[in-house]
């Protein structure tokens, strides 16, 4: 299988690292405690303080784990994670004694969060994301733990149990991966930022900061890996490693550092405020793992913390000047002459496969300058997704298209149709080469077999045939309607 | 990614943080090929779903007359016109699957009221060949199939200005001319619409148009003046033409 390729070497190491916590056991001693913040025990909610709890909730995402997908119930768990050693499961954090988490004290609350030590005292398996919610603050947990005792309606089913195969049924043994990979104490010291920036600015940066690290947990898909699954940074003082981008079972994961070859070099502050805000801009549209966050998280955020989270993002950069102002766009103006693409789609002449596949199937919508329609259909030409180094985003997206999330400001959820019906492996190999080199840019050809990984991923089961006709199932001829009988 | 389907995967970076998932073996998909609809099987190896030897042989006949293959480009038989009568007459249009069959019936109503016979389709091509070979011996003798082209066309335009005696025939409801008119209809369909349906083979239909099929993107063609267009046409399907 080799979407997973690189996993046994992974497994047998995480296995070693949960085992190799028995001896550390030993060595570290007693049982786990919290550790001190200024948490008091007693919370008179107010409304306010309920209302900017649901705010962060959305800012952290809480949602996209905790709430079954399709589920009417918020926050009632039992999201499952297939893994071959069981399933682990969400739980249910309403507010339900047994079954939620009602008896949780705002002590325990913190320390699950920060520190993913449940109220029972065991640990939490790292799935949840308490490496980056170890920055939260202790207001923004005062007003979390208001909004789920007071602001969640409480759910009374339990979420299935969590139970893995040993050693992966070993909870203490997280204790040993935390210690080496956690940060125990909140990380919410500034960046240094060029210090002739305003105070505003200033302000802007340090917000930026505080929502992508801790709330957003953005590196926790934006940030490469380690070998026992850590996060090779959590923190932009952690090394340049963070938010560099990686892959997600092969599905391209943008870096969000302004300096990298791809990733949000052109993008201005606005752009990344679109995106967050729509999932669209004037460089890409999102169809994988962010359409999630953009729906459940980022779309509902405030226009101010979008732009702090933005205005943050593009201080990542590789060099000095890119701290302050980003890179000019480098898409180039309309009245220039047409690159050769542009020409040789346009006369439609000396067409390669590749170059008519690309004017038979997507020249509708993605144009023949490779630019689209702002904000409607995403430019191919420049584009982060036709650009990575592993194209398995690129395939999927040809063979089985992608939609958009529907959010507050944009709800249409505009769709790419799917091509897997029309295109044999060869062809959609060519189309995706084609791609790859033209207009500006320049990635590496794709081989008919690993278009053909991505299909048997993807398996037969759940085809996005959006677009195929059902005539191709069984002709139904109902074309022809009745004649006029003279 | 679709984002419709139940069990979508979200949050995959989860199970990056925990484990794998098992690799499932699939068959290997259907493919289809783009380049080419040569695949499609001519004529005369195509074994009728509907009709039996004797109707097959006058819709071969008969469908040849209404398109002839001439200069300006292929006809129905090297379309494939008689495949695509024969699959939609064994499919649903054939039952008349989504029409209203109930009656009354009234054959002499104003054509706004649409459809007034009784006959399926498929029940109607039965009787309309009965009835069409049965015209043809009484005028001629022969078999409609045997029959010169200006004797088959003669025939035809019979049976279009319902001046074909189906009554004859032991046919008491349906008159000549509706047969003509579906046969027809049918056959310009078999000769135009996409080849999935099984006619227009290799798009000879479009070809002879000029029709370009389902690209149905021409906006840099809006500024070009007075160049041909270069391109041949392509099927829903994705096959070229
Ligand atoms: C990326 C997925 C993910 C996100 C985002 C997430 N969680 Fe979790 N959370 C989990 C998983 C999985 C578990 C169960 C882990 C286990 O069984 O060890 C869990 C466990 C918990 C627990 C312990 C519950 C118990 O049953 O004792 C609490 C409390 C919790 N989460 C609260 C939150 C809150 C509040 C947020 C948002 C600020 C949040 N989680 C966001 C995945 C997530
Ligand atoms: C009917 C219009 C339409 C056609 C035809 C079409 N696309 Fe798309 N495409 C879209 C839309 C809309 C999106 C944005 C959807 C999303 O990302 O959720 C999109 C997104 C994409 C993306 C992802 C861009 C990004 O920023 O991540 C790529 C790559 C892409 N299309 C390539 C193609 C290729 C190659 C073809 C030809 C096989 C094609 N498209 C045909 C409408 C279309
Ligand atoms: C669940 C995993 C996940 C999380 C969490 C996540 N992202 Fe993403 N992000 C992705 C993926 C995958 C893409 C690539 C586009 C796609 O597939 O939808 C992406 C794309 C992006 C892009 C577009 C980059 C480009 O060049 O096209 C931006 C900007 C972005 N994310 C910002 C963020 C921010 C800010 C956060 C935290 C608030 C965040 N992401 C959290 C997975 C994630």
């Amino acid at each position: 299988m080799p979407q997973y390729r690189n996993w046994p070497v992974r497994l047998v190491l995480l296995a070693a690292a949960v085992s190799a916590a028995g001896a550390a056991m030993a060595v570290l001693g007693d049982s786990p405690t919290h550790s001190q913040s200024s948490i008091s025990t007693d919370s008179a909610a107010n409304p306010q303080l309920i209302k900017r709890g649901a705010y962060l909730a959305r800012a952290a995402d809480c949602m996209a784990c905790h709430t079954r997908e399709g589920a009417s119930k918020e926050y009632a768990g039992g999201r499952p994670i297939e893994s071959p050693f069981g399933t682990i499961y969400a739980t249910n954090i309403t507010p339900a004694p047994k079954a939620g988490i009602g008896e949780y004290r705002e002590q325990d609350f913190a320390a699950a969060l920060r520190q993913g030590i449940r109220a029972d005292g065991s640990y939490l398996y790292p799935a949840m994301p308490y490496p980056s919610y170890a920055s939260l603050s202790d207001d923004d947990i005062k007003a979390l733990y208001a909004y789920f005792m007071e602001g969640v309606p409480p759910v009374t089913e339990p979420a299935p149990e969590t139970s893995l195969s040993f050693p992966f049924n070993q909870r203490w043994a997280i204790r040993f991966w935390n210690w080496l990979f956690v940060d125990d104490v909140s990380n919410t010291s500034s960046a240094n930022h060029s210090s002739d920036l305003s105070g505003d600015r200033q302000q802007q940066l340090a917000r930026g900061r505080y929502l992508v690290q801790g709330a957003g947990h953005c590196g926790s898909c934006h940030t490469p890996r380690g070998l026992f699954m850590q996060e090779k940074a959590l923190n932009d003082q952690d090394g340049d490693n963070y938010l560099a981008g990686t892959e997600l079972n092969e599905w391209q994961v943008p870096s969000l550092r302004g300096g990298d070859s791809t990733g949000l070099r052109d993008w201005s502050e606005d752009d990344v405020i679109d995106y967050l805000a729509t999932g669209r801009n004037r460089h890409a549209a999102t169809g994988g793992e962010m359409t999630s966050v953009i729906q459940h998280s980022t779309s509902h955020l405030t226009d101010a913390d979008l732009s702090s989270i933005a205005a943050y993002l593009t201080t990542l950069g590789a060099t000095d000047k890119q701290r302050v102002s980003p890179a000019p766009v480098s898409t180039p103006p309309s009245h220039t002459a047409p690159d050769a693409t542009t020409r040789q789609l346009t006369s439609a002449t000396s067409l390669d496969e590749g170059a008519r596949l690309y004017l038979d199937n997507c020249n509708a919508c993605h144009f023949a300058n490779g630019r689209g329609a702002d904000s409607v259909f995403p430019p191919l030409s420049g584009n982060t997704q036709v650009n990575a180094d592993n194209p398995t985003a690129l395939i999927s997206t040809i063979l089985y298209g992608a939609q958009l999330p529907s959010t507050p400001k944009r709800p249409e959820r505009l769709q790419m149709p799917g091509f897997d019906w029309r295109l044999s492996n060869e062809e959609a190999a060519s189309l995706a080469s084609f791609v790859r080199q033209s207009w500006s840019n320049d990635a590496s050809r794709v081989t008919p077999e690993q278009v053909a990984e991505v299909r048997q991923a993807h398996g037969p089961g759940k085809p996005a045939q959006q677009g195929r006709p059902d005539s191709l199932d069984h002709a139904r001829e109902d074309a022809a309607s009745t004649p006029p009988s003279n | 990614m679709s984002l419709d389907s139940e069990g979508q995967k979200r949050r995959e970076f989860m199970r990056n943080s925990l484990t794998v998932i098992p690799a499932v073996t699939l068959a290997p998909s259907l493919l289809f090929s783009q380049s080419s609809d040569a695949a499609t099987p001519p004529l005369h190896q195509y074994v009728p779903a509907f009709f039996n030897e004797e109707e097959w042989e006058f819709i071969l006949s008969a469908t040849d007359r209404l398109i002839p293959e001439d200069e300006h480009g292929a006809g129905a038989l090297t379309a494939n016109v008689p495949v695509f009568i024969d699959k939609e007459l064994s499919g649903d249009y054939g039952q008349a699957s989504d029409w209203y069959m109930q009656g009354p019936f009234h054959p002499n109503a104003d054509p706004v009221f649409g459809y007034q016979l009784p006959h399926t389709p498929a029940a109607l091509y039965r009787l309309g060949i009965q009835g069409a070979r049965h015209h043809a011996k009484q005028q001629t003798g022969q078999e409609f199939t045997d029959l010169s082209s200006e004797q088959k066309d003669a025939l035809l335009t019979d049976l279009e200005n319902g001046r074909a005696d189906f009554k004859a025939a032991g046919i008491p409801d349906l008159p000549s001319a509706t047969f003509f008119a579906f046969l027809l209809q049918n056959t310009r369909e078999g000769y135009l619409s996409d080849p999935m349906y099984g006619g227009n083979r290799n798009m000879v239909g479009w070809k002879m148009l000029g029709f370009t099929g389902a690209r149905a993107s021409f906006r840099e063609w809006v500024t070009q003046h007075d160049v041909p267009y270069p391109l041949g046409p392509v099927s829903l399907a994705g096959k070229r033409g």
